[in-house]
């Protein structure tokens, strides 16, 4: 979520620190920074604060912690108004579950218009379009606060005896189609619930994630019906996914952010609408029916914190981290009695618990103040039986010559089908692990020239997982039979062999070509001498050491045959300029006196 | 002649490591790489309707729906936490190397299939701390990558634990600067996945970890692309000058 350094100055009174120092501050005591360019940084909600977080209050709330700056102002400790109540808009949610709460409220008189300019400065900051003050006022409340709000155009709704009427319900079994704004005509799936006008029936937005062109605000428009929601996160989620209908608050609400969120979603955007666009409130009705107060309370020991973090931190530091954290806390002895504030539903019971006040304790204060303390010594001797086996089994093979090789899991055919292969072309779990052998074989065998002597070939094993109809196994693989291959058994004892390995060369992807080349020398001349003046005039092309194949003695003179591998890293050599590096080899060995055959 | 094979520098890892945690009393454990629900996810602490549970990233097994190809390997830490609750056992360690599998496009960074290197430790209430995961881990990763690594942890999310970090090494790699690298995640076993293996969370506490095994292996000697590692090219097989330990 994009979140802006001027816009959390807002939250403070004094300068808070340069926007690196931010991102710092919230990457190793919050979360993570995925990109800062100058004021502006994205910030990588954590799934469990995204319900309080998604918005520049949340962050503001983080920082005032993490560095210790008290707020001058924060929305949601301040007492909530008496919304005045009107007859003329009633609410009905058909079903509490996938709404919690709908607050509507009925504003008369505004004036549609360009935003001001501190309204639209802010809302390009965090990379977002000025479209006009109404909708602005709503965009701007979601990423103040984290509640997603929407204005409809009261207009377009049907009164019945003076009253509007809005009914949160699900589609119709017959299908249903809604226009939506800058998406157009769409028909969702059965069971997707919509906002509609309760008198006409007409749908006015898919529920918590976008509006519909029914009803939206235009220049026009004079009368607004505001609304703030909430509406059951799973259900966005996956309505949000049918739809392929990401949006702003559909993020939000799939991070169920808690329904008292909508009074103080309100009150900002009804006080930022008057304010911009004139008009007046005519009332609010709140269909609350999921309300109940519950015991938020949640009990630490400082023992346990210490004792879970390892560390040594002090009552007072982790009273003070409570304090920072606006976390109501009563202190009884050693134990933190902590009622947390409604918007921390990552704290409150029965998402969370004493470990998760001691993750609060321990990021704030910071996890460089946990000491690194090794493990005590075991009783008894790890168990590395069944590694031990596998492993033994994998050394012999080595010692056989055999390569070892891995591939991929999935295959044409097997017995066991994924629901959802990723490609359609390999929807099965390999039920052996010939296939890939015989493929791997082969491609082994182009290459043997680039790893292999000449009097080498290629010999590979793969030890591998298969998946049967009833079970899955652990098979060895050779790409010819071994007669006296040991099955894989638990073995205590065994020592597997341990390797160093230098840094990893890439290789070509580009064809190789072989030459050979075959000399007279005379006799006692050093063959690697030879080697080295081939290596020295071939040049870069050359892969590999030459490599003599043969050598032989007769009248005082020495035959040898080396075999040369060429080949590019950015293109395919042709036969024509290997002969031009074959005739300078050829030169240079002429040069040394030698009689190239 | 005597030809000689090669070990796949995966195996070679595992030996590597295996040994490094074997001397701070690791053992090491295997699993299905098909799993039921309940070992990859429910009784991690991941709820039903977790976004990790939707098709597009979790492989899910056709006409069979409690079943998927195993996320993580920490579905191996829930048998050894089962196992430790039959047992009778009060403490316990082990890393848990081996195939996991997302359902994610691939590209030089991604694959849908790699090794993990999960682990736990566990033991009686107090004992094995978040501490003790950083010590565990700034051992692992001097012997590992060189005496000038260091470890830092980061504020993260996980289901299956609380709290959760992210591990960062200082990695200095050979003629580069150096840099911190993201390696795994981590953090103290949540409660519930205690109380799900059968084990009383007032009486015994833990870590786990895990993280990309390919990812460690890139790092430390320059490999450029992940999809090399399960290609069954011997020519990234030979791509390393290999010496005897």
């Amino acid at each position: 979520m994009k979140i802006s350094r001027n816009w959390l100055q807002k939250y403070f009174e004094k300068p808070l620190p340069n926007a690196e120092d931010i991102a710092d501050a919230l990457t190793f005591h919050a979360f993570e920074i995925e990109e800062q360019q100058g004021d502006s940084m994205d910030v990588k909600v954590l799934p469990n604060r995204a319900a309080d977080c998604l918005c520049h209050r949340g962050i503001a709330k983080e920082l005032s912690a993490i560095l210790d700056v008290p707020m001058k102002k924060d929305p949601l400790r301040e007492v909530l108004p008496e919304f005045p109540r009107t007859s003329a808009l009633s609410v009905e949610v058909e079903d509490s579950q996938k709404c919690q709460r709908y607050m509507g409220a009925l504003v008369r008189g505004v004036k549609i218009g360009p935003s001001p300019d501190w309204l639209c400065e802010a809302l390009e900051s965090v990379g977002q379009r000025s479209i006009n003050n109404v909708v602005d006022a709503t965009n701007y409340v979601m990423l103040n606060i984290g509640q997603p709000l929407h204005a409809f155009d009261a207009a377009n709704l049907a009164q019945k005896d003076g009253t509007y009427k809005i009914t949160v319900r699900v589609t119709d079994k017959v299908s249903e189609t809604v226009d939506l704004l800058s998406v157009g005509e769409i028909i969702p799936q059965e069971g997707t619930l919509l906002i509609t006008d309760g008198n006409s029936s007409k749908p006015l937005a898919i529920a918590g994630i976008k509006g519909g062109s029914q009803a939206g605000v235009t220049e026009n428009t004079t009368d607004l019906i505001v609304e703030s929601a909430n509406f059951d996160g799973t259900m966005i989620r996956r309505t949000a996914q049918a739809l392929k209908l990401i949006t702003d608050a559909s993020l939000r609400f799939q991070n169920r952010p808690s329904p008292e969120l909508c009074a103080y979603g309100m009150r900002d955007v009804l006080s930022l609408i008057t304010e911009i666009a004139g008009g007046e409130v005519e009332g609010v009705t709140d269909a609350y029916p999921a309300c109940q107060e519950r015991s938020r309370e949640v009990s630490v020991s400082l023992s346990r914190i210490n004792g879970v973090l390892g560390s040594d931190f002090s009552k007072e530091e982790v009273e003070n981290v409570f304090k920072r954290l606006d976390l109501d806390t009563k202190t009884n002895g050693e134990t933190f009695i902590v009622t947390p504030p409604f918007e921390r539903i990552d704290l409150t019971p029965p998402a969370g618990g004493p470990e998760d006040l001691a993750e609060e304790a321990g990021r704030v204060l910071g996890y460089d103040q946990v000491p690194a303390t090794e493990l005590p010594p075991v009783s008894n001797e790890p168990n590395h039986a069944r590694y031990r086996g596998i492993e033994k089994v994998k050394d012999f093979l080595v010692e056989k010559g055999f390569t070892e090789i891995s591939t991929q899991s999935f295959a044409k055919d097997g017995e066991v089908m994924l629901a959802n292969p990723l490609d359609k072309n390999m929807p099965a779990l390999r039920a052996s692990l010939d296939e890939n052998m015989k493929k791997a074989l082969a491609q082994a065998v182009y290459s043997a020239p680039l790893v292999f002597t000449p009097n080498e070939k290629p010999k590979l094993f793969e030890i591998g997982t298969i998946f049967t109809k009833d079970s899955e196994k652990l098979e060895v693989k050779t790409s010819e039979p071994i007669s006296d291959l040991p099955a894989i058994q638990d073995d205590k004892n065994y020592i597997p062999q341990q390797y160093q390995l230098g840094s990893y060369q890439q290789f070509s992807v580009y064809p190789f070509i072989t030459r050979d080349i075959a000399l007279w020398v005379p006799s006692g001349t050093n063959a690697s001498d030879v080697g080295k003046l081939i290596q020295n005039t071939a040049g870069e092309l050359l892969v590999r050491t030459p490599y003599k194949f043969d050598e032989f003695s007769k009248d005082g003179k020495t035959s040898f045959a080396f075999s040369l591998i060429f080949q590019s890293f950015d293109r395919t050599l042709t036969d024509e300029e290997i002969n031009v590096v074959i005739a300078g080899i050829s030169e240079a060995l002429k040069g040394e006196g030698y009689e190239v055959r | 002649m005597n030809q000689r094979g090669r070990l796949h520098p995966i195996s070679i890892a595992i030996r590597e490591i295996s040994d490094i945690f074997g001397r701070m009393g690791f053992g090491i454990a295997y699993g299905p790489e098909l799993e039921d629900e309940w070992h990859n996810f429910t009784a991690l602490n991941v709820p039903a309707d977790h976004p990790a549970r939707d098709m597009q990233d979790t492989f899910w097994i056709k006409n069979d729906p409690g079943h998927v190809l195993r996320t993580h390997a920490t579905s191996v830490t829930m048998r050894s936490l089962e196992e430790m609750s039959k047992t009778g056992a009060t403490e316990m360690r082990m890393i848990n190397p081996g195939k996991v599998f997302r359902n994610e496009a691939t590209d030089m960074t991604h694959e849908a299939q790699f090794y993990q290197l999960d682990g736990f430790a566990v033991g009686p209430t107090g004992t094995v701390t978040l501490a003790n995961l950083k010590g565990t881990f700034d051992r692992f990763y001097r012997e590992y990558f060189g005496p000038n690594t260091k470890v830092r942890f980061r504020p993260s999310f996980f289901g299956f634990t609380e709290p959760s970090v992210e591990i960062d090494v200082w990695f200095e790699a050979p003629g580069k600067g150096g840099r911190w690298l993201e390696t795994a995640g981590a953090g103290m076993l949540h409660p519930n996945v205690l109380r799900n293996a059968g084990l009383d969370p007032e009486k015994t506490q833990g870590f786990a970890f895990g993280g990309g095994l390919e990812r460690l292996l890139m790092v430390k000697y320059g490999i450029p692309d992940v999809r090399l590692f399960h290609s069954g090219d011997i020519r990234f097989v030979y791509g390393f000058e290999e010496k005897k330990v």
